[in-house]
């Protein structure tokens, strides 16, 4: 509760109220059901390292106002990054011209939205912060992966932080802001053995501090975790292949909740019921220890916001339970037409960009095995440590690249094992779940999600897990 | 965009900024200032689900100072933000270490005709927004009438048209201006436990060359219709055809593993590979800047170089890295006008067609996979590794079986530049990075 800053839209966009109010009604002057203003500015910086010099900075500016207006199921849209009054104009023209009915909705009168919560109360802002100060911790995550073993030959550092303003009103009188803090910083060590070469990464952020890099990872942990990944990896074999019992690393195996779950009850895809899970909601979809939330309200996440781009504030959304499917992700849109309450998961990449339901941090709960417990009960299987990502058609088909592992042979984890994709369908996969563990961690906070073309910043993750059988793909 | 005041205004903004952070102690000054406009139209279920239309403008500069350099891109225009984002710059380019590579490149002699490159076409500022949303409405009704289609994603169609001006201290002042459209269809077939999809597009820089709705849908029904049923088959090492859009994604990949960022880097597989053998003798790769009406033309590159046609891969040797000004120098090298501002990007990055009609490729095949659809991640340059879910169809005796999901290929780059037995005779410029069908020998099919 303390700490939020208290930013009016005069700080960052010149633009006074009742110009907000004029645009919103010429946004509605074909008819249409609702209109809205998107302001943005948005400072980002960024460090590179490799070859043991800080060979480049970046900064960039992005400034723009999209006007969105609603009309039925249709979205007219247009955005400018000139803010004279005549070029937001011709914006709200254009998302005007989506509507045709000539009844004219009124606008209510503007009203500021207070906000009670803060989910990012960092303590020394990064983009306060001076650029010698985030050059050390890039040099710091370098050195310690480079020392951590003669066999490191090649680092890469990077520092990547932002800070974006926004601005949100719209026609039912809403007017919301919030300053969100962004940043990571991110570590990649090749090791080199017998003319093989292996890359590790690592790395750490969200919505914090610069403390964060002294009191929750250090520079030095994650260029140490980039170093040993590579190691590893040079004494791993190829993958197995075929159908096997697999279990999943905790926290980083959120990529397959995100995948295989979160996306399909995003909820544009059942409204359009292009999504499988469209025609299941109160139905079992998954084995009865199964729950999912996602949660935007984590203190400190990438995947956190105190409102939505829609100006809505979020809630943790229950998305299976027990087992059952009871929830999904809305926008204004979708939960308009869907007539649902607003879960405040209406994200956009920026102010070019038309809202859609998005996830934030998204998890599968705590389970009452041990991880032990789980590695111990297969025989002969697959352990997934780290991924590269993973995607997922409406369909349910999925796949997700693992880029180390292990093989488990007599409820031990042996070989390390590289490069192996899994892949499957996302309720075979959920209904195949047999054992959860107590162990719920998040992967690396440095994750970026992407849908129709929008990027946004995620967290995922989840316990150790067992999933009875599931396709590996690999060379052997 | 279109007005020529406008463009005098932006050329004059670009020269005086160079100007500007030359008097404030830069050495070397580039910048880059693009005019856009864009449309957008989605349709779905026969209603305009989204349309949207906006005019915008980014800047984007490079300084060196003492071999320092550093970085800026903005979104707002004000002279007064530009000005305070070169010093800015200028004053973080004194935190960076130097560089002895860095630097703009020498301004060269050769002049690019740009009209000869075809890129823009008037016809498409002109297009009525009525037509443009006519297209999109006509493409998906053409699918929805089909019975065996159940739903749909929608179909777009778009248009951009974007002005580059490039100015930088060594006294190059040039401008271009494109133009792009495209139209495109997704959709499913099959009930709601058993749903497959799939998606067609066509993207041009002249609207005349775009396929029409009529020929996007009916690629896509096709494309959609024929992974229906599909069955999963065991763990095996089989010969593997790539459709032409799969050829693209490997040769995506293959551009990432001879950029020359990489190599200098050593995060290729091809590093110092140079003049050597790294596939057969069916296996040559170009990119090409000038290919007249391509979607990768471009005069010059980020930096100003002259784009140009350079051989990567010869009959299977390795010819050239494509390179920017800084990793031409690091590898003693020369520029190959790749440059797309920080780092290398393709221009028309193709494989040279063979012989063979794809028809032939898989009458000839006894067994195996035609490889239609990746999904997923799954590939290390380093190393060349592929691993990725994959949709297929089952081929027997020259004949498709039936459609095969839940699988996943693996296999190597360096090993497929080798084993590649057929390359077809059906290069088409669909993207910048097109390629042929191909057939390769043997790759590992990973199933129950």
């Amino acid at each position: 509760m303390k700490n939020h800053p208290s930013l009016t839209y005069k700080d960052y966009f010149h633009i006074p109220h009742d110009e907000l109010q004029k645009i919103l009604n010429i946004a509605l002057s074909r008819g249409g059901d609702f209109s809205e203003i998107f302001l943005e500015y948005k400072i980002y910086n960024l460090i590179n390292m490799e070859e043991d010099i800080i060979k480049e900075t970046a900064e960039s500016i992005s400034l723009g106002l999209g006007i969105r207006v609603l009309s039925g199921e249709k979205t007219g849209y247009g955005y400018t990054n000139d803010l004279s009054f005549e070029k937001i104009k011709k914006a709200a023209l254009t998302a005007a011209s989506i509507a045709s009915n000539h009844s004219k909705r009124k606008i209510s009168p503007l009203s500021s939205t207070p906000i009670h919560h803060n989910f990012y109360p960092v303590k020394r802002p990064v983009h306060k912060e001076k650029l010698e100060e985030k050059i050390t911790l890039v040099k710091k995550a370098y050195l310690s992966a480079q020392s951590f073993d003669p066999k490191i030959k090649k680092v890469k550092a990077s520092f990547i932080d932002l800070i974006q303003y926004i601005l949100i009103v719209n026609s039912d009188g809403l007017m919301a802001s919030d300053v969100r803090p962004l940043a990571k910083l991110v570590c990649v060590a090749i090791g080199e053995k017998e003319g093989k070469r292996e890359a590790g990464f690592s790395g750490g952020g969200g919505r914090i501090g610069i403390e964060y890099f002294i009191d929750t990872l250090t520079p030095e942990e994650i260029g140490r975790e980039a170093a040993k990944e590579a190691l590893n990896l040079l004494d791993a074999v190829e993958p197995p292949a075929g159908e096997m019992p697999v279990v999943l690393s905790p926290g980083h195996s959120g990529v397959l909740v995100h995948e295989a779950v979160g996306h399909l009850l995003e909820a544009d895809f059942n409204r359009k019921k292009t999504s499988i899970f469209w025609d299941k909601m109160g139905k079992k979809v998954a084995a009865s220890q199964v729950t999912i939330f996602d949660d935007p309200t984590i203190p400190y996440f990438r995947g956190s916001y105190n409102i939505d781009d829609e100006g809505t504030a979020p809630k943790k959304t229950p998305l299976i339970e027990k087992g059952i499917m009871t929830g999904m992700l809305q926008d204004r849109l979708s939960a308009k037409l869907m007539n649902k309450e607003l879960t405040g998961h209406g994200r956009r990449q920026d102010y070019a960009s038309i809202p859609i339901p998005r996830m934030s941090n998204t998890y599968i709960d705590k389970g009452e095995y041990t991880p032990e417990e789980i590695i111990k009960s297969v025989k002969r299987g697959f352990y997934a440590s780290q991924y590269q990502g993973g995607q997922v058609e409406d369909s349910g088909k999925f796949t997700f690249s693992v880029s180390s592992g292990f093989l488990i042979e007599e409820g031990k984890l042996t070989t390390p094992v590289k490069q192996a994709t899994l892949i499957g369908t996302n309720i075979g996969v959920l209904k195949n779940i047999e054992m959860i563990g107590s162990d719920l961690e998040f992967g690396l906070q440095t994750g970026t999600c992407g849908k129709e073309g929008q990027e946004i910043p995620v967290a995922d993750g989840c316990p150790t897990i067992k999933i009875s059988k599931m396709t590996v793909g690999g060379l052997k | 965009m279109r007005d020529k005041a406008n463009s005098e205004k932006i050329r004059e903004l670009a020269e005086s900024l160079v100007a500007f952070a030359k008097a404030k102690g830069a050495d070397e000054v580039e910048i880059s200032i693009f005019d856009g406009y864009e449309f957008g139209v989605d349709v779905r279920m026969g209603e305009i689900e989204n349309l949207l239309e906006a005019g915008s403008r980014l800047f984007s500069s490079r300084v060196i100072k003492d071999k320092k350099t550093a970085f800026s891109t903005s979104s707002d225009l004000s002279r007064e933000t530009l000005q305070k984002l070169l010093e800015n710059s200028i004053k973080r380019a004194s935190l960076a270490n130097p560089d002895e590579f860095s630097g703009l490149p020498p301004l060269m002699r050769k002049k690019i005709d740009i009209l000869s490159l075809k890129l823009f076409d008037p016809e498409i500022p002109e297009l009525d927004s009525k037509r443009k949303i006519a297209l999109a409405k006509e493409t998906e009704k053409i699918a929805l009438e089909d019975k065996r289609i159940s739903n749909s994603h929608g179909a777009s169609f778009g248009t951009r048209e974007i002005k580059t001006f490039f100015a930088n201290s060594n006294g190059f002042l040039q401008e271009y201006v494109q133009t792009f459209c495209s139209l495109s269809l997704g959709i499913q077939a099959g009930g709601t436990d058993s749903k497959v999809e799939d998606y067609w597009f066509s993207a041009k820089t002249h609207f005349k060359d775009l396929e029409t709705p009529e020929q996007i849908a009916k690629k896509a029904i096709e494309r959609t219709v024929r992974q229906l049923n599909p069955r999963k088959i065991k763990t095996q090492i089989v010969p593997v055809i790539f459709e032409p859009l799969m050829t693209s994604w490997l040769l995506g990949f293959l551009f990432a593993c001879v950029s020359g960022v990489s190599i200098y880097q050593k995060t290729s597989f091809l590093t110092n590979k140079l003049g050597e053998r790294i596939g057969n003798e069916r296996i040559t790769v170009y990119d090409d800047g000038l290919i007249p009406t391509a979607l990768g033309t471009r005069p010059f590159d980020a930096e100003g170089v002259p784009c140009q046609k350079t051989q990567v891969i010869d009959k299977g040797i390795l010819k050239n890295y494509l390179c920017n000004t800084y990793a031409a120098r690091k590898l003693k090298l020369r520029s190959t006008g790749n440059s797309s501002g920080v780092g290398v990007s393709p221009n028309n990055f193709y494989l040279e067609p063979g012989e063979t009609p794809p028809k032939k490729i898989l009458t000839s095949l006894e067994k195996g996979l035609i490889l239609i659809k990746t999904i997923g991640h799954g590939l290390n340059p380093v190393t060349g590794d592929i691993s990725r879910g994959a949709f297929g169809l089952w081929v027997e005796k020259g004949e498709i079986a039936y459609p095969v999901s839940e699988i996943t290929i693996s296999g190597n780059l360096g090993e497929i530049l080798k084993k590649t037995d057929i390359v077809g005779n059906d290069l088409e410029f669909r993207s910048p990075v097109p390629g042929p069908t191909i057939k390769v020998q043997e790759m590992t099919v990973a199933g129950k």
